[in-house]
C-alpha cells in the first residue's frame, strides 16, 4: 500500500507475467489468453486443490457402484441388526461407525451412510451441472439478444429478468415441484424429478448469467473488431457467433463455474424441504431432512452436511481461482 | 426525477401483477391441466368424512366452478378494493388490501401477513446489522492488509461461509449451543420486541448469527474486491498526493466507492430476506413469513400462498426501487432519466 | 388425524440447560413463575405406565395454571367444526355436550355418562327416536340459561358444511332432515321438526332416518354443545366460543395461543364429572414438536395437547434414562396402521400374489418404521385393534420373529405364476415420515423375493380424494399397495370397521376402503346390524377379520401405541380408553 504504482503487488500476484518476462531466454512466443490463464491457474495451489477435489468427486459419482461394492453396503439395504429396536438409534458408538460401516448407519433402518453419501453425489452433481448448463444456455441467448439488439428487446428481456429476480425463489420452487404430477412428458420416477429440478433450478437462475452476458455484449458491441466486421458486410448472426460468443466464453465459463456450487446448495435446499428426488434414492438434502427427526444423533446430520460443504467449497475454490486466472483484476 | 419515480412505480405494480398471475397459474392452472376438477380442489378443504354433496357445496362457496380468469379477477379485486366474506351469520367486510380468507382456518390472510412479518423483520434486521458490520469491516481490513495472514484466513473463512447450507449450520448450532451447552434457547422460541427486548434479542441470537455468517462471508469478499479496485484508482492517488491522512483516504474515498455495489446487493438481499427467510425460519422453527409460506404450500391453502408470495415480491420490488433512488444520492455520476 | 406439515417435523428444538431455563423458557408461553415445576415429583413416585389403568398423583387441590402446547393448531375451536381427537378431549373444558365419556382411567373411561343431559338417551322404538332431558339450571358464561333449543340450534348450524367443514357429519346423515335443508344459516326459517324437536326447554328429541343403536356415542361429540343463536358468529364463532363448561376463553389469538379462565357461571353442583382443578389454562400453538418434548422433559410445560406421543428424537433420550422413562406412559390407541393390498391391480388380482406379500413382509421392520415397539405399536395381525370387540390374534401368516418367510413367499409367487416376482407401486403420504419409512421397509423386504416396489409419495391433503382413494387413479397408475391408517371415533367395532371394510361404501373418490370388496364381508355386516346378541356380534366381527386376512387384501402394520410424558407437577393424571391420552378434564397441577 505504499507506492501507488505498485503494479506487482505481493510477489505471487504478478508471477505469471513475471514468468513470461523472466523466460526471455527463450524466444517470446505469443501465447493465447487461455494459455496465460492456464499458467496462472496452475500456480494457484488453492484453486488446484479445489479442482482436485472436484475431479475426485466426479469420479466418486461416476464410479459410485464400484466404490460402494468395495467399501460399503448397497445404499438402499436395511441393516436392522445395527439398530436398537426401542430407541431406533444405531447400536454402536458414533452413529455405528466401524470398519464395516465407514460413516456409520442411518437410525431407524440401518442403511449405510457411506454408500448413501457416495450415491448422493451422483444426484447432486448431475442436477447442478445440468441446471447450470440450462442457465448458461438461456442466459447467454437472452443476454446476447438484449445486449446486441438493444432497444425494445433489451427492455423486454431486462424487465423479465427483473421479474425473475423479484420472485421469492424458494417458495416458488417448492410450489412448482409440489404440483407437478407423478408422470409427465413421457418421464416418471427419478428421471422426471431430476428433469424437473434441473428445469426449476436452471430456469430461475438464468438472469444471473443473462445480466453478465448482456453487460459484456454491450461493451463488446462497441468494440472496433465488431465495427470492422460490420463494415465488411457481416450480418447479425455472423457477428454474434463469430465475433461475440468467442469473446464471451471467458466470463461465461467463470460464472458457470461459480453457479455450480450455488446450484448444489439450491438442490440440497429443495431436497431438504421435501420436494427433491423422491425417496429412497439418496440425496444429501434429503438425508439432512431425515436427520432432523434424529437430531439427538448428530452424526446423521454431520455426514451429509459435510458432504455438501466439501463439494460446494471445492467448486468455489476452483471457480475463484479460475476467475482470478482469467481476469486478474478481480482479485 | 418525479417522472422517473412514477415510471418505476408503475413498473413495480406491473411486476407484482406478473408475479401474482404466475403464482395463480401454478396453483390453479397446472393442477387443472393435470386433470383436477373443481371438486378435487374443494375436497382439500372439507372434513374427513365429507360427502360428495358437501364437496360440491364447498367448491361453490370457494368459487372453484368459475373460470380461472374470474377467480383471478376476484382475487385482484379483493387486493385493490377489498371484498366481502360470508361467515354464515353475517357478511363481513374485508377492507383493501384484502388477501382473502384462508381456505382452512377461515381467518383473513392480511393480518396474518402483518403479524408474521414482525418475526421475519426482526430476523432480517438483526442479521443484517451483524453481517454488514462484520462483512464490510473484514473486507476493508483484508483489502488493506492484502496477502497477510489475516487476509488469507478471513477470506478462507468467508469462502467456507458461503459454502455452508444454512439448514446444516442451523441444525448443528442448535444441537451444539442449545442442546449440548445450553447457552441459547431452543428453536421455535420467539419473544416479541414489545414484550421484552432482551428476550427478543436472546431468542433470535442464534438465527441472527447463523444467517449473518452466510451473508457476511459474501459481503467480506465483495468489499475486499471493491476496495482493492478503488484503492488503485487515480483519485486515491490524488487524495494521497494532496496529503490527506491515510484514514480519510481509505474511508472517504476508497470505502465510499467500494460501497456502491454493496448497497445494491444489500437492497436485493434484504428485500428477499424480508419476503421470508424460508430455510432459516424452517430450521429454527420461527413463525415468520417464510415458514408461513411453506406451511401454506404444504396445506394447499391457496389464499395464503398467493398472499405471501405477493407480499414477499413486494418487498423485493420496493427494495429495488429504493436502491436505485439511493444510488442517485450516493453516486452523483448516476443520472436518473 | 392431525394434519402435520412437512416442516412441522423438519425443524428443530432442543432442551434448555437448567441455568437458563428461567429466562429462556418463557418464549412461547410467557408466564410469571414456573408453576408447579419447583415442587414437581414430591408427592407421587414416578413409574413407567403409572397413568395407565390408575390415577397418578391423585389430588383434589384446586389452583395453578396448566400449560399446554400444540405442534400444530386446532382444526377449529368451534364445537361444530372440530374433528381432532385431542380437541374432543379438550373441548369439554369449555363446553358441555349432552353426554360425555366418564373421566376415569382405563376401561372405565369408555363408559358414557350424562353431561348436559340428565341421563343417557331414551328410545322407545328400537333406536329411531332418541330423547334427552337437559339438566335444569345450567348456564352460559354470561349467565343466561341453556335450553334445549340451543342444542337444536347447535346441531342445525353444524349441518352447514360450507361454514363448518371440519366437523363430523354423523348427524347430517343420521337425522331425518327436511329435503333441501341447508343448515341453520341458509335455511333460517325451515321447519326441522322431522329431524329435531324440542317439546319444552328441557327436552330434545332426535328423529333418525333409520334405527341406530349407538346414537349415544354420537351425541357425546361436540356438535351437541349448545350455542346461543344470538351470539353465533358463524365461521368466526371460534374466536369466542360461549362456554358452558368450567372454563371460558380469556385471550384467544387463532393460530398462536389462547388462555382459558374460570367460568363464574359454571355450577359444580350441576356437573358431577369435572373436578375443574386448575385456575386456568395456557395453550401455545404451532410450537415445534421436538421443542415441546424437551420443554416437557425440563418441566417448562405440562402437556403436549395433541396427545400423539413424543417425537422420534426424544426416544433415544427418554428410554435409556430410567428417571425420564419413569415419567412416561405408553397407552394403546384405537388405531391401526396398515397397508391396503389392492386386488384391482395386476397381478394382485391373484390371491397367491397377495399372499406372497404377506409372507415376504418383515413385520418387525415395519414396526420399527412406525416408531418401534413403544412409540410405534404392537405388531398387528388383523384389522381390529385389541381394544375393540372382535379382536383376535390371527396366526395365518405367522413367521419366526415376525421377520417374514422367503421360502413361503416364493412358493406363493410360484403358485401365482410369477416365480420371479413382479413390479408394483406403493403410495404413502409424503408429509408423514413414518409412512415413508414403512414404504421403504416394505420395499426392502419384498424386494428380497423379487417383488419390486416403487415409492409414490402424494400430498396428504389429496391422498384419498385424488390418489390412493380414487379407484380410477389406482388402476391406471398401478398402485398395488397403499399405506393407510384408521382410527376409531368411539370405542365400538361397527363405527370403526364398517367404514373401511364394507364394499358398498366405495365411491368414485375419497375412499378410505381401498381394497376390501368381499360380498361375504358385506353380508356379515348386514347380519351384525340385525343381531341383538353382543357375543354373537363380536364373534362375527372376528370372522370378518379372519376372512379379510385369508384374502390377504390388507397387510396389517401395527396396533398403534404412543409414548406420552407426564409434565412435571401435574396431578390427577390418567389415560382413559376413550381418549387414549391424558384426560384433560381431570388433569390438575401442583402449586
Amino acid at each position: 500500500m505504499t507506492a501507488p504504482l505498485d503494479v506487482s503487488g505481493s510477489a505471487g500476484e504478478a508471477a505469471p507475467e513475471a514468468v513470461l518476462e523472466g523466460a526471455s531466454g527463450k524466444a517470446i512466443v505469443g501465447r493465447s489468453l487461455g494459455q496465460i490463464a492456464w499458467m496462472r491457474l496452475k500456480r494457484d495451489k488453492v484453486a488446484m486443490g479445489g479442482a482436485f477435489i472436484v475431479v475426485f468427486l466426479i469420479l466418486v459419482a461416476v464410479f459410485a457402484p464400484v466404490i460402494v461394492a468395495m467399501f460399503g453396503h448397497p445404499p438402499l439395504d436395511f441393516n436392522q441388526d445395527q439398530i436398537d429396536p426401542a430407541t431406533l438409534a444405531p447400536k454402536g458408538a458414533y452413529g455405528g461407525m466401524s470398519t464395516e460401516f465407514l460413516f456409520g448407519v442411518e437410525p431407524l433402518n440401518g442403511r449405510d451412510l457411506f454408500s448413501r453419501v457416495v450415491y448422493g453425489a451422483r444426484i447432486s452433481l448431475l442436477i447442478a451441472f445440468l441446471a447450470t448448463l440450462l442457465s448458461v444456455v438461456i442466459g447467454t441467448i437472452m443476454g446476447v439478444m438484449a445486449g446486441f439488439f438493444g432497444g425494445w428487446a433489451d427492455t423486454v428481456i431486462g424487465r423479465t429478468m427483473d421479474v425473475f429476480l423479484a420472485f421469492p425463489l424458494l417458495v416458488f420452487a417448492i410450489a412448482l415441484a409440489g404440483v407437478v404430477p407423478d408422470k409427465a412428458f413421457g418421464l416418471s420416477g427419478d428421471a422426471l424429478r431430476i428433469a424437473l429440478l434441473v428445469f426449476i433450478i436452471g430456469f430461475f437462475n438464468w438472469p444471473y448469467i443473462g445480466r453478465i452476458v448482456r453487460g459484456q455484449t454491450l461493451s463488446l458491441r462497441e468494440r472496433e473488431f465488431v465495427d470492422a466486421a460490420r463494415s465488411l458486410g457481416a450480418r447479425g448472426p455472423y457477428i454474434i457467433f463469430r465475433e461475440l460468443l468467442p469473446n464471451l466464453m471467458a466470463p461465461i465459463l467463470i460464472y458457470a463455474t461459480l453457479l455450480i456450487p450455488s446450484n448444489i446448495l439450491f438442490e440440497a435446499a429443495l431436497s431438504f424441504l421435501g420436494v427433491g428426488v423422491k425417496p429412497p434414492t439418496p440425496t444429501w438434502g434429503g438425508m439432512l431432512a431425515d436427520a432432523v427427526r434424529f437430531y439427538t444423533i448428530p452424526h446423521f446430520t454431520i455426514v451429509p452436511g459435510l458432504a455438501i460443504f466439501v463439494t460446494v467449497l471445492a467448486f468455489n475454490l476452483f471457480g475463484d481461482g479460475l476467475r482470478d486466472a482469467i481476469d486478474p483484476r478481480s482479485r | 426525477m418525479i417522472t422517473y419515480i412514477i415510471r418505476r412505480v408503475i413498473g413495480a405494480v406491473l411486476m407484482l401483477l406478473v408475479v401474482s398471475v404466475v403464482t395463480f397459474a401454478i396453483f390453479f392452472l397446472v393442477p387443472r391441466i393435470a386433470g383436477a376438477t373443481p371438486e378435487a380442489f374443494a375436497s382439500r378443504y372439507v372434513g374427513r368424512t365429507a360427502s360428495q354433496e358437501t364437496i360440491q357445496l364447498m367448491a361453490q362457496r370457494l368459487g372453484f366452478n368459475d373460470p380461472l380468469a374470474v377467480q383471478y379477477g376476484r382475487f385482484i379485486k379483493g387486493v385493490v378494493v377489498g371484498s366481502e366474506y360470508d361467515t354464515g351469520t353475517s357478511v363481513e367486510k374485508c377492507p383493501a388490501p384484502c388477501f382473502g380468507y384462508s381456505f382452512i382456518t377461515q381467518q383473513p390472510v392480511w393480518p396474518d401477513l402483518l403479524d408474521r412479518s414482525r418475526v421475519t423483520l426482526s430476523l432480517a434486521v438483526g442479521a443484517a446489522v451483524i453481517w454488514v458490520i462484520a462483512g464490510v469491516s473484514t473486507g476493508v481490513l483484508s483489502a488493506l492488509k492484502r496477502g497477510s495472514f489475516f487476509d488469507r484466513s478471513a477470506m478462507g473463512i468467508a469462502l467456507a461461509g458461503v459454502s455452508l447450507p444454512i439448514f446444516f449450520t442451523g441444525m448443528i448450532s442448535l444441537v451444539f449451543f442449545s442442546y449440548n451447552l445450553g447457552w441459547t434457547v431452543p428453536g421455535g422460541t420467539y419473544v416479541d420486541l414489545t414484550v421484552d427486548p432482551l428476550q427478543w434479542a436472546y431468542s433470535l441470537l442464534l438465527p441472527w448469527i447463523t444467517l449473518a455468517f452466510l451473508f457476511a462471508a459474501g459481503y467480506a469478499r465483495l468489499t475486499r474486491a471493491g476496495m482493492l479496485e478503488a484503492m488503485n484508482e487515480d483519485y486515491i492517488r490524488t487524495a494521497r498526493a494532496k496529503g490527506l491522512p491515510e484514514r480519510t483516504v481509505v474511508v472517504r474515498h476508497g470505502l465510499r466507492a467500494a460501497l456502491t455495489p454493496i448497497v445494491t446487493i444489500f437492497g436485493l438481499d434484504f428485500g428477499l430476506l424480508l419476503g421470508g427467510a424460508v430455510l432459516t425460519e424452517s430450521t429454527y422453527s420461527l413463525n415468520g413469513l417464510g415458514k408461513y409460506a411453506v406451511d401454506a404450500i404444504t396445506n394447499n391453502d391457496l389464499p395464503k400462498v398467493l398472499g405471501v408470495t405477493l407480499f414477499a415480491a413486494a418487498f423485493v420490488v420496493v427494495a429495488n426501487l429504493l436502491v436505485d433512488l439511493l444510488y442517485a444520492v450516493v453516486d452523483p455520476r448516476v443520472r436518473l432519466s | 388425524m392431525s394434519r402435520r406439515s412437512i416442516l412441522a417435523t423438519a425443524a428443530l428444538g432442543t432442551v434448555l440447560a437448567l441455568g437458563l431455563a428461567a429466562c429462556g423458557g418463557g418464549g412461547a408461553a410467557p408466564t410469571p413463575g414456573q408453576t408447579g415445576a419447583a415442587s414437581a415429583g414430591a408427592a407421587a413416585k414416578d413409574e413407567f405406565n403409572a397413568s395407565i389403568d390408575k390415577i397418578w398423583n391423585p389430588s383434589d387441590k384446586k389452583g395453578g395454571i396448566l400449560k399446554l402446547a400444540n405442534n400444530g393448531t386446532w382444526d377449529s375451536l368451534d364445537p361444530g367444526n372440530t374433528y381432532y381427537g385431542y380437541s374432543f378431549n379438550f373441548i369439554r373444558l369449555y363446553g358441555r355436550a349432552l353426554l360425555m365419556f366418564k373421566p376415569a382411567p382405563g376401561k372405565d373411561g369408555n363408559t358414557l355418562v350424562p353431561d348436559l343431559a340428565e341421563s343417557l338417551g331414551e328410545t322407545t322404538d328400537g333406536g329411531k327416536t332418541w330423547t334427552y332431558k337437559l339438566r335444569k339450571g345450567v348456564k352460559y358464561e354470561d349467565g343466561t340459561e341453556v335450553t334445549s333449543k340451543d342444542v337444536a340450534y347447535a346441531v342445525a348450524r353444524s349441518f352447514d358444511k360450507k361454514v363448518h367443514p371440519s366437523g363430523p357429519s354423523y348427524l347430517n346423515e343420521l337425522l331425518d332432515w327436511p329435503k333441501d335443508y341447508k343448515g341453520a344459516y341458509e335455511s333460517k326459517d325451515a321447519d326441522i321438526s322431522s329431524a329435531i324437536t324440542t317439546p319444552d326447554d328441557q327436552t330434545i328429541v332426535f328423529h333418525l332416518k333409520q334405527a341406530f343403536g349407538s346414537f349415544d356415542y354420537i351425541v357425546q361429540m361436540p356438535m351437541t354443545m349448545p350455542v346461543p343463536k344470538d351470539k353465533d358468529t358463524g365461521s368466526k364463532y371460534q374466536e369466542h366460543v360461549i362456554s358452558t363448561g368450567p372454563y371460558m376463553f380469556d385471550k384467544n389469538e387463532i393460530g398462536k395461543s389462547f388462555t382459558l379462565k374460570r367460568n363464574p357461571n359454571w355450577d359444580a353442583a350441576l356437573d358431577p364429572n369435572r373436578p375443574a382443578l386448575p385456575d386456568g389454562y395456557e395453550v401455545a400453538l404451532n410450537v415445534n414438536a421436538d421443542d415441546i418434548d424437551n420443554r416437557i422433559i425440563s418441566g417448562d410445560l405440562h402437556v403436549a395437547v395433541a396427545g400423539t406421543g413424543m417425537q422420534t428424537a426424544a426416544l433415544s433420550r427418554v428410554l435409556p434414562d430410567p428417571a425420564l422413562k419413569a415419567r412416561a406412559d405408553n397407552p394403546s390407541l384405537q388405531r391401526l396402521w396398515y397397508t391396503s393390498v389392492i386386488p384391482d391391480v395386476k397381478p394382485l388380482d391373484n390371491v397367491d400374489c397377495r399372499k406372497a406379500i404377506q409372507w415376504a413382509a418383515d413385520r418387525t421392520g415395519l414396526q420399527q418404521a412406525y416408531g418401534g415397539e413403544l412409540s410405534g405399536g404392537e405388531i398387528a395381525t388383523g384389522m381390529i385393534p385389541p381394544m375393540l370387540a372382535g379382536y383376535k390374534k390371527i396366526s395365518t401368516y405367522e413367521t419366526p420373529g415376525s421377520k417374514g418367510d422367503e421360502a413361503k413367499a416364493k412358493a406363493a409367487l410360484t403358485a401365482c405364476g410369477q416365480p420371479n416376482g413382479f413390479e408394483t407401486n406403493i403410495s404413502y403420504r409424503a408429509e408423514r415420515p413414518a409412512e415413508k419409512a414403512a414404504a421403504e421397509a416394505l420395499q426392502q423386504s419384498l424386494g428380497k423375493v423379487g417383488i419390486k416396489l416403487t415409492l409414490k409419495p402424494f400430498p396428504q391433503g389429496d391422498y384419498f380424494q385424488l390418489y390412493a382413494g380414487r379407484p380410477a387413479y389406482v388402476k391406471e397408475n398401478n398402485i398395488g399397495l397403499a399405506i393407510n391408517g384408521w382410527g376409531s371415533d368411539y370405542p365400538e367395532t361397527f363405527g370403526y370397521l364398517q367404514a373401511i371394510v364394507d364394499s358398498r361404501t366405495i365411491r368414485e373418490a375419497g375412499n378410505y376402503n381401498l381394497s376390501i370388496k368381499m360380498p361375504e364381508v358385506d353380508k356379515l355386516i348386514d347380519s351384525i346390524k340385525g343381531e341383538a346378541d353382543e357375543a354373537k356380534r363380536t364373534e362375527m366381527w372376528a370372522q370378518i377379520d379372519q376372512l379379510i386376512m385369508d384374502q390377504a387384501v390388507t397387510l396389517p402394520g401395527v396396533y398403534a401405541k404412543s409414548l406420552l410424558m407426564r409434565g412435571k407437577g401435574v396431578t390427577n393424571a390418567f389415560i382413559s380408553d376413550s381418549q387414549q391420552m391424558y384426560d384433560y378434564v381431570a388433569l390438575g397441577v401442583q402449586q
